[in-house]
């Protein structure tokens, strides 16, 4: 039990140290892939909670709240807003393919060990590559509506 | 009860109708964002209100998922904002700025308080009405300064 909220804590520092990491000129861009994400991400969260697909045993705020504040809120945007800031835009298909595929890969290991390993989530009927798809979508999303919210002006990143 | 799942679906559609009629075209990246950011803010903060025992929502969707009224915070009062910033005059004078703002939060206080009283959407635990002003005053408060600050040194 105590491990779990370790890991929560660690989570936070190492998410907030990535917004550190930010440059200037891209705040308003990790600030628009942040929002996005977190307003997708906040309402696939719950339906998948409600249909009893995954559940979070340890989590924050637990009277009032099944889904995973932690990472609907702040883990996820934030990596969606790295994601965003350093895409390779200028790089041929194959590389921002290569960007998608290890941000998911990336996420659905360490989530795969977090379900094996910690009470941090479990899932009930749910399978590795549902979250590598869903993240891949959300990831996918997120970028086209960056590109459209910002093509008035131009795309910095 | 089938009355407040109507009042519910009620407000999405509404919700949604208004932002598309009530924001004008060129201000539709303005809209979204600024829904995001106090529902960012609102979300937050019902998190510890709810938890506190403040307020509850008997009736909602997604209820075994979580306490919070989804439908009135996450869509119906970020697009009450909406329309209060876009429509705000960007240069108005300090008089303006706050009649303005108290005039949006007292009628969504007032609304809140009528749906409490006749639904069982929201019930007012531990806070009072004038409490839920207060509360909905500081949550306008906190998302404007937010957004002056993103959409600070543009038009």
């Amino acid at each position: 039990m105590i491990i779990e909220w370790w890991i929560l804590i660690v989570a936070y520092t190492l998410a907030t140290s990535v917004l550190f990491l930010i440059p200037k000129g891209k705040y308003r861009l990790a600030i628009v892939a942040f929002l996005f994400n977190q307003a997708i991400t906040f309402l696939v969260g719950l339906l998948v909670v409600d249909l009893g697909m995954i559940e979070y045993p340890v989590r924050l705020f637990d009277s009032i709240n099944r889904t995973s504040f932690t990472f609907e809120y702040f883990i996820f945007p934030i990596i969606c807003a790295a994601f965003n800031v350093w895409y390779p835009n200028g790089s041929n298909r194959f590389i921002q393919l290569g960007y998608y595929v290890s941000y998911c890969s990336f996420m659905t290991i360490i989530e795969g060990l977090l379900e094996r390993n910690t009470e941090l989530i479990k899932y009930t009927h749910w399978e590795w590559y549902y979250t590598w798809i869903t993240l891949f979508l959300s990831f996918f999303f997120v970028r086209i509506i960056c590109v459209w919210y910002f093509s008035e002006k131009k795309l910095t990143s | 009860m089938q009355m407040d799942y109507f009042i519910l679906i009620a407000m999405w559609i509404i919700g949604i109708i208004g932002f598309i009629v009530f924001i004008p075209r060129k201000e539709k990246r303005k809209g979204i964002l600024v829904f995001m950011i106090f529902q960012a803010i609102i979300w937050l903060c019902d998190m510890f209100s709810f938890s506190n025992n403040l307020l509850s929502a008997p009736v909602r969707f997604f209820p075994k998922a979580t306490d919070l009224t989804v439908t009135i915070n996450y869509l119906f009062y970020p697009m009450l904002f909406s329309l209060y910033y876009v429509h705000m005059k960007a240069n108005g004078s300090l008089k303006y700025r706050i009649t303005y703002f108290l005039i949006w939060v007292s009628s969504v206080t007032l609304f809140d308080m009528l749906i409490e009283r006749h639904t069982n959407l929201l019930e007012y635990d531990r806070i009072t009405s004038f409490g839920m002003w207060v509360y909905n005053g500081f949550i306008f408060f906190m998302s404007q300064m937010c957004c002056s600050w993103f959409y600070r040194g543009r038009k």
